[in-house]
């Protein structure tokens, strides 16, 4: 690990120096700051010396606390640390950060991917696979190494949409194989939406397919009036963006299969069959089996749904359902 | 296609047609001893389809030779009897089931005359119709150039009445057949398509005017014709750009030579999508209105298709009134709303294209 354990001046840490920070999080550290006060310091963090200050390598957090109880308490200005040797490299010093925090939790996607992405400027994919259960406590094969660097090298807010969970990994895999226009398409309508990761991939695939039908650029499509209506309104919810934005999308994909189920719809709301009876047309209009039911708890209840069903015989609408 | 690689089973004796078929192919053989070294090749490639296309494997049928159409529950089926004597194909449609239908996809051809003239023996003793056809698991003619096969066959079933065989095509591979003695017994068939679709879909296949210049010239030498619209592609204006080629093949040919037409819209399994999307990126085929159907495969939604076959099947009966017309692969509802009537029973469509098959073909009417 380190070379030795020492108090360094706190002021002498630069803290923009972020290279090693491998995690999105930026917790709040009132909780780490009390329990140092009043344990101490477990596990004192990394620092390498670099130019006449030292920057950290593992610690972001407890550094910050540190620097919080100091602060708040004892005008204090020494920290505890770990100096790294001075042979250290930056690709040894990236490894240690990335592995301090990989053996303490499983890293999160956005974790992973910025690692990988950091550590591509040393190692080869080929490489990274090959040490990754050292480094990321995991195996990683190639394929999923590509697919993070593939991701890594995704333009912002990607990551941060990744690390929120509005755009999900297979999501982001699936954008990343797109043109730089197109990404920042995705990328724009994922960052005002909330949706499931199944919902994300709908979304990205009616988009592409409606517009490789249309012969039309995804981002000319993205300015259709209907698309910037619903993102764009402030009033509105992510969720129920991500509803409205379905439904359009749906309409546009298939129009005729939209319109119809719109019209079954509504001529199943103008029999007016009652509460109690189910009535289902069959799925797609591939088969030609409706399907109605009704429960009965006593005998008026089931008398009175069979009546209902008596009553819409010969109705213009339920026929047309059966002879669409 | 090219094929750039020809590999040779051991077990193939070295007899004429073999010989034939190397002296045709230009290509050294590699002689194998199975099939693992052939779909080693094709699995490594980049695009293990398109390097199949390239990778020509003679070997022997080690299967049935000669069985049922699958055919799907739920849609009528035509009980059709396939005679397999190859699989895949050299041209390069993008919709073709052929490419996710075997793994991988291996071109074979399978040698042996001899067996085939067994095979079809047992057949031609049996006292019932058979529509035979080599053109389910490939293209019928595509080896025409180069093989003895398709003369055989076209001499072989002269020989005989109670089977009619069909050679479903896309390529205009026809001179070796122009002189032989059919006896009326072979339907040369196409599956066509409009110009759009040809253009952008049917990589490597004879463009349209070339496929009825071909029926042309084998109607002129008394061969009946078939004509298969399967796929039919739903896009803007396909209703006219459909109705344009019908004209057109009645302008080529004569409706009494043609034996049947089949209907039949793009319908896929769901895993071809993502082979069609990687290989033929300028490909919109996928992008209609398609719903899963009850046999898996996503079909176009039932309105669409009604509303296309309906326009098609009034255009050709415009025509010719009394031609067959057949779909392939529908349901009872789409039946009845575009015939006007359902082959319900089971064998029932079968029994029409078989009347269709005695009458132009003139098998033996006793077996129907
Ligand atoms: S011609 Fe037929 S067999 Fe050949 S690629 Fe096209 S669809 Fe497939």
């Amino acid at each position: 690990m380190s070379d030795f354990l020492c108090k360094i001046n706190m002021l002498d840490i630069d803290l923009t120096d972020q290279r090693y920070k491998i995690s999105f999080l930026e917790e709040d550290i009132t909780f780490l700051a009390h329990s140092i006060k009043e344990t101490g310091l477990v596990i004192p963090p990394i620092v390498r010396p670099l130019a006449n200050k030292f920057i950290i390598v593992s610690g972001f957090n407890r550094v910050r606390a540190l620097i919080y109880n100091n602060r708040a308490h004892n005008n204090e200005t020494k920290i505890l640390v770990y100096e790294t040797k001075p042979d250290a490299t930056d690709c040894s010093c990236l490894i240690m950060s990335i592995t301090a925090l990989a053996f303490k939790r499983p890293l999160t996607h956005s974790e992973l991917i910025i690692s990988t992405r950091r550590l591509s400027q040393f190692l080869d994919k080929k490489q990274i696979a090959k040490k990754s259960s050292a480094i990321f406590n995991i195996e990683l094969n190639v394929r999923f190494v590509e697919d993070l660097l593939a991701i890594g090298a995704l333009p912002d807010p990607a990551l941060e949409l990744i690390h929120h969970g509005n755009l999900s990994f297979k999501s982001a895999k699936r954008i990343a194989s797109y043109e730089k226009e197109i990404i920042k398409v995705f990328l724009n309508i994922f960052s005002k939406i909330k949706a499931s990761n199944n919902k994300q991939l709908e979304i990205i695939l009616h988009i592409m397919e409606i517009t490789a039908r249309d012969a039309i650029k995804p981002e000319r499509f993205f300015k259709n009036q209907n698309i910037q209506d619903i993102l764009f309104d402030e009033n509105k919810e992510p969720g129920l963006k991500t509803k409205e934005l379905r439904a359009w999308l749906f309409e546009q994909r298939f129009p005729t299969i939209f319109k119809t189920r719109q019209m079954t719809r509504e001529k199943i709301t103008s029999i007016k069959l009652g509460n109690n009876i189910k009535f289902l047309p069959p799925q797609n209009l591939e088969s030609q089996n409706v399907s109605i039911s009704f429960t009965a708890k006593n005998y008026s209840e089931f008398e009175a749904s069979v009546q209902n069903l008596h009553a819409v015989i010969g109705n213009k609408e339920l026929k047309e359902i059966f002879n669409p | 296609m090219k094929i750039d690689t020809l590999f040779i089973d051991k077990a193939v004796p070295r007899d004429f047609e073999t010989d034939y078929l190397i002296s045709r192919l230009k290509t050294d053989p590699q002689w194998v001893e199975d099939s693992k070294t052939v779909y080693d090749v094709i699995n490594t490639a980049d695009d293990p389809v398109s390097k199949a296309k390239k990778t020509l494997y003679i070997t022997q049928n080690k299967g049935a030779v000669i069985k049922a159409c699958p055919g799907t529950s739920y849609y009528t089926c035509c009980d059709y009897t396939i005679l397999h004597t190859g699989t895949f194909c050299t041209m390069d449609c993008s919709y073709c089931i052929l490419q996710a239908y075997f793994h991988p996809p291996v071109l074979q051809y399978f040698a042996g005359l001899e067996t085939l003239g067994h095979n079809l023996e047992k057949i031609f003793t049996q006292n019932k119709i058979f529509r035979i056809g080599t053109g389910e698991y490939t293209d019928s003619l595509i080896w025409e150039k180069i093989s003895l096969q398709p003369k055989f066959l076209v001499e072989t079933f002269a020989r005989q009445n109670n089977c009619l065989l069909e050679l479903k095509t896309k390529t205009v591979n026809i001179d070796s057949l122009l002189p032989l003695d059919h006896n009326g017994k072979t339907v040369i068939a196409w599956s066509l398509n409009t110009l759009d679709i040809i253009r952008s879909e049917e990589k490597g296949t004879a463009s349209l005017k070339a496929r009825l210049e071909a029926a042309r010239r084998v109607e002129s030498k008394g061969y009946k014709l078939a004509f298969h619209f399967d796929p039919l592609v739903i896009y803007p204006d396909c209703e006219n750009q459909y109705k344009k080629v019908i004209k057109q093949i009645f302008e080529h040919v004569r409706s009494e030579s043609i034996v049947w037409i089949s209907i039949g819209t793009f319908r896929f399994m769901p895993k071809l999508k993502q082979i069609i999307e990687k290989r033929f990126n300028d490909s919109t085929i996928c992008y209609g209105e398609f719903i899963l159907g009850l046999d898996n495969k996503m079909r176009y939604f039932k309105p669409l298709r009604i509303k296309l076959y309906k326009q098609i099947i009034s255009c050709i009966k415009e025509y010719a009134p009394n031609l067959l017309v057949y779909f392939c692969m529908e349901d009872e509802e789409v039946w009845e709303k575009c015939m006007g009537f359902f082959p319900k029973k089971e064998g029932e469509l079968g029994h029409y294209l078989d009347k269709s098959a005695v009458t132009h073909c003139s098998l033996n009417p006793h077996f129907l």
